[in-house]
C-alpha cells in the first residue's frame, strides 16, 4: 500500500506538496485522516492489551509456592463459583494466542508477561511516533489547500 | 443529448462507486490478514522458545486438548503459509482494483468536462 512518510525512504518518491491540484491534496488529507484514526484505535486496543498483560503479571505475583493446596473460588461462569485447592502452583498455563495455551513454570510465566509488556509498550511507541509524524504532515496539507484556495477567491 | 450524456455520467459514477466499495473491501480483509499473520508470528516465536518437553493445549471449543510441541509449530507455520498466500491474492487484488478506479475516475472527469461544455453551448444557443 501507498505509504506517506515525512522522512525520505527508499522505494518512495519526493514530492512537493505545492505542485499538487486540491483535489489531489484533498485525497492525501483524506487518506491521512484515515491513517491517524487508525492508529488512535490501534493505540486504544495496545493500552487494552498492556493492562491484561500487567493485570495477569501481578496475579502471577500472588501465587508462590506456599499457596499449594491454599482454597480459593473458580470462577465456572461469570456468577458462579465454586471452591477449589490450588495445585501444582509452579505451573500456569499460558494462552500465547491462536488458541494455543503453553505450560510454563513461574519464572518463565513472569518472564513471559514482562517480554509482552515490553513488545506492547515498544509498539506504542513507534505508532505514536508515526502518529506524530503524519499529523505534521496533515497539517501542512491542510495549509496548502487553505493558501490554494485563498488565491483562486 | 445531455441527456444521454446524464446517462452515461450516472452509470459511470455507479460502477466508480462499486469499484471504490470493493476496493475497501479488499483493504479491509488485507488488514485483517496482517493482523493475523501478526499474531501467528507471535505464537511462532514463543512456540520457538519453549523447551522440547514443554506441554502445548489447543483450545477447542470448551476443552484444551493437548498436543506435541512440533504439531503445534508445523500448524503454525502451515498457517502462516497460507494467510501469506492470501495476502498476495488480496495484494493482487487491490492493485488491479485501485487501477480500476483510476480508469473510471478518469473517464468520469471527461465525461462531466463534456457535461459542462454542452451546457455552456446550450446557454449560448439559448
Amino acid at each position: 500500500m501507498a505509504q506517506i512518510s515525512a522522512t525520505e525512504q527508499p522505494n518512495m518518491k519526493q514530492v512537493d506538496l505545492t505542485t499538487l491540484n486540491i483535489q489531489q491534496l484533498s485525497t492525501l488529507k483524506q487518506q491521512l485522516d484515515q491513517e491517524l484514526s487508525l492508529f488512535q484505535e490501534s493505540l486504544t486496543s495496545l493500552k487494552m492489551a498492556q493492562t491484561k498483560f500487567q493485570n495477569s503479571g501481578e496475579a502471577l505475583e500472588k501465587i508462590t509456592t506456599n499457596s499449594e493446596g491454599k482454597e480459593i473460588l473458580v470462577p465456572l461462569t461469570g456468577s458462579m463459583y465454586v471452591p477449589g485447592k490450588l495445585y501444582d502452583t509452579n505451573n500456569v498455563l499460558i494462552d500465547i494466542g491462536t488458541r494455543y495455551y503453553a505450560e510454563k513454570d513461574m519464572d518463565a510465566a513472569k518472564d513471559y508477561f514482562k517480554r509482552k509488556i515490553q513488545f506492547v509498550t515498544e509498539q506504542m511507541e513507534k505508532i505514536q511516533f508515526l502518529g506524530l509524524e503524519k499529523s505534521k504532515i496533515r497539517d501542512a496539507i491542510v495549509e496548502i489547500i487553505e493558501m490554494k484556495l485563498q488565491q483562486q477567491s | 443529448m445531455s441527456e444521454d450524456l446524464q446517462r452515461k455520467i450516472q452509470s459511470e459514477l455507479d460502477s466508480f462507486k462499486n469499484t471504490q466499495k470493493e476496493l475497501q473491501k479488499a483493504i479491509s480483509s488485507r488488514q485483517q490478514l496482517d493482523g493475523q499473520l501478526n499474531e501467528n508470528m507471535i505464537v511462532k516465536d514463543e512456540l520457538d522458545i519453549l523447551p522440547k518437553d514443554a506441554k502445548v493445549y489447543k483450545s477447542v471449543g470448551p476443552v484444551l486438548i493437548k498436543t506435541e510441541l512440533i504439531e503445534a509449530k508445523q500448524n503454525v507455520s502451515k498457517r502462516m503459509e497460507y494467510i501469506n498466500k492470501e495476502l498476495k491474492r488480496c495484494d493482487d487484488l487491490i492493485t488491479s482494483m485501485e487501477k480500476k478506479q483510476d480508469t473510471h475516475r478518469e473517464s468520469l472527469q471527461k465525461l462531466q468536462h463534456q457535461f459542462q461544455q454542452a451546457q455552456v453551448k446550450a446557454a449560448l444557443h439559448a
